[in-house]
């Protein structure tokens, strides 16, 4: 790797982006009924519905959610030092369930009747809210805890962020035992991580709120590769260690606020795709970075046209959160057995 | 010129705890190649982490180049002291060469991007340290020796005036100790200065102008190498009967301690 880290990243981003074109033309021609692109194009109906109001907003949505689960992966390996750090392992996934179990439950009471219809007048779903909620709560819970003399210790958070997973699922299987069957379907499916339709407006919002964090990583990630030295490594080439971590920490958690809220839980993502970019480009986080956010849209955009594709015949969808280990899990495998 | 004083510096890890550093004054003129020497637990490797900016002092100042090391930006520390802990870390995918452009961090803007000029003094780094060819191999597939020669080069790339060297030449082989030593004083004569933590003592007595010999956080004996390495000074501060004999060839101090068998 003789090239300076910049023209690595820009040939990443010119090799991917006709990827993610590719991926988005999959997602836009698959789908429950048969769409002929061509008539959709010239406005002519159904078709044309179909496309802009389904399925366009669909691959949005994926693309959308895939970019910012990826870097948050690559930012979370990088702060906590560890491989298996993924966007739900700052007890993030716990936290959002605990918040949607208990919305489900309040829902039934008349308070949680009246402030769910108050939520849903200001234009987001109770539910959605209660999610991120949750989720950023959790968070903030173990970035303190997993403190040790005013600093950050990855071994401690890893461990706080795993204990508190364990305790939020025990805490929502007890709720779940309270909850009437429909209920309880409709926490599980949020749990696995499912992609719905969104308005357009929102996801151009979302898009746009994504571009802070991701802008605010990029800028951290020639700081994440010192980081690897190890905190005196990072500290002795004049890099504010604790800072970086405490931005990156944040920068990472509104990226995967931003997916929790539309999508819940759709796990192995940000784990799978940071690992697979960095088997191909190298450990280099200025080029990790912005290669994951596009592979990460690629990858969720197919993973959710698949699932549509192989259970059609059922009539159903299994949750894209399953898809993406069903799919992901002998595909990374593969890869990591190749480049040995 | 000084380029780095420490004016009795003191340090303890933990409140209540032993001082690891009770004073031990220390500077480091332009030109000048420094050792410390002491044995286990005498402060060495606390006073370089002080004096490199790592750990603040709890009472006494540190300066660089004349400023206290409190008034420098981070990244400005960085360009004035460049410190190699004792055991850099063995699992890095990054390759040599990344590792090498690391050290010009505390000169990059924003967003992190290395230059022509970045790569050059990378490259130069390796190739003082006899790593050229291993530029491109990733770090963690590197013998101790390998590795801790890219960390050398990568604290050469960071061009600050002063090196902290910690156990610089514990993974050496002898030719590379050589070239290390060798390098430090071709740096020294071009104006730079180096604080050298060192175990062996008789490479200390030929790469040092002037050893510091710490024992229990304090300095006990200060001088040019002949004045140290005298069985009268070293006996006492680490407990065992040593010898010192002078090299034939170079009447440098050779120190040996005196095995029974």
């Amino acid at each position: 790797m003789r090239r300076s880290a910049a023209a690595r990243a820009a040939l990443a981003v010119v090799v991917l982006i006709p990827v993610v074109g590719l991926a988005a033309i999959v997602g836009l021609s698959t789908g429950a009924g048969a769409l002929s692109l061509r008539d959709a194009l010239h406005g002519r109906e159904p078709d044309a519905t179909v496309l802009f109001r389904l399925r366009v907003p669909r691959v949005l949505l994926a693309a959308e959610v895939g970019a910012a689960l990826s870097v948050a992966g690559v930012a979370l390996q990088a702060l906590l030092r560890n491989p298996l750090a993924d966007p739900f392992v700052f007890g993030l996934s716990g936290g959002a369930a605990i918040g949607i179990a208990v919305v489900t439950v309040a829902s039934g009471s008349a308070i949680g009747a009246a402030a769910a219809s108050a939520a849903s007048f200001a234009g987001v779903l109770p539910t959605q809210l209660a999610a991120v909620a949750g989720a950023m709560a959790a968070a903030l819970l173990v970035f303190t805890l997993g403190r040790a003399r005013g600093a950050l210790d990855p071994a401690r958070a890893l461990l706080t962020g795993i204990v508190f997973n364990s305790f939020a699922s025990a805490l929502v299987l007890s709720v779940e035992a309270v909850l009437r069957p429909d209920q309880m379907q409709a926490v599980s499916l949020w749990l696995a991580g499912t992609l719905g339709y969104e308005a357009m407006p929102l996801l151009a919002g979302a898009g746009l709120a994504l571009v802070v964090p991701v802008l605010v990583l990029l800028a951290l990630a020639g700081r994440l590769n010192l980081l690897s030295l190890g905190d005196e490594g990072a500290a002795a080439l004049g890099v504010d260690v604790g800072r970086t971590r405490l931005f990156a920490f944040f920068a990472a958690s509104a990226a995967v606020g931003i997916a929790v809220a539309f999508t819940g839980l759709v796990g192995f993502v940000g784990l799978i795709v940071p690992h697979a970019v960095r088997l191909l480009t190298g450990p280099d986080h200025r080029v990790v970075l912005p290669a994951s956010a596009l592979g990460g849209a690629a990858f969720l955009v197919l993973a959710d046209a698949l699932a549509r594709v192989l259970f059609r015949g059922l009539g159903a969808e299994p949750p894209v959160g399953a898809v993406t280990a069903i799919v992901g899990a002998p595909l990374f495998v593969m890869l990591m057995r190749s480049r040995q | 010129m000084t380029l780095l004083e420490a004016r009795e510096p003191r340090y303890r890890h933990h409140a209540g705890g032993p001082e690891a550093v009770a004073g031990a004054s220390i500077a480091v003129a332009r030109g000048e190649v420094v050792g410390v020497i002491g044995p286990n637990a005498a402060g060495k490797s606390t006073l370089a982490r002080l004096c490199s900016g790592l750990l603040t002092p709890q009472q006494g100042s540190v300066s660089l180049q004349g400023e206290p090391i409190a008034n420098l930006s981070r990244r400005e520390r960085a360009r004035r002291v460049a410190f190699l802990p004792q055991h850099p870390p063995h699992d890095l995918s990054f390759t040599a060469r990344e590792v090498a452009l690391m050290g010009r961090a505390p000169h990059l803007g924003l967003w992190a991007l290395e230059g022509p000029r970045d790569f050059e003094r990378a490259h130069a780094g390796l190739r003082e340290m006899d790593a050229l060819d291993l530029a491109d191999r990733p770090v963690s597939q590197l013998s101790g020796g390998e590795r801790q020669r890219v960390f050398l080069a990568r604290a050469f790339a960071q061009e600050a005036a002063v090196l902290v060297l910690d156990e610089p030449t514990a993974a050496l082989d002898l030719a590379h100790q050589v070239l290390l030593v060798s390098a430090l004083r071709r740096r020294a004569r071009e104006g730079g200065g180096a604080l050298l933590v060192l175990h062996d003592l008789a490479l200390a007595g030929a790469a040092c102008d002037r050893l510091v010999l710490l024992d229990r956080g304090r300095v006990v004996a200060e001088g040019p190498p002949a004045v140290v390495l005298r069985p009268a000074v070293l006996s006492p501060v680490y407990g065992t009967e040593v010898e010192v004999v002078a090299n034939p060839a170079t009447g440098q101090p050779l120190v040996a301690p005196r095995i029974p068998r």
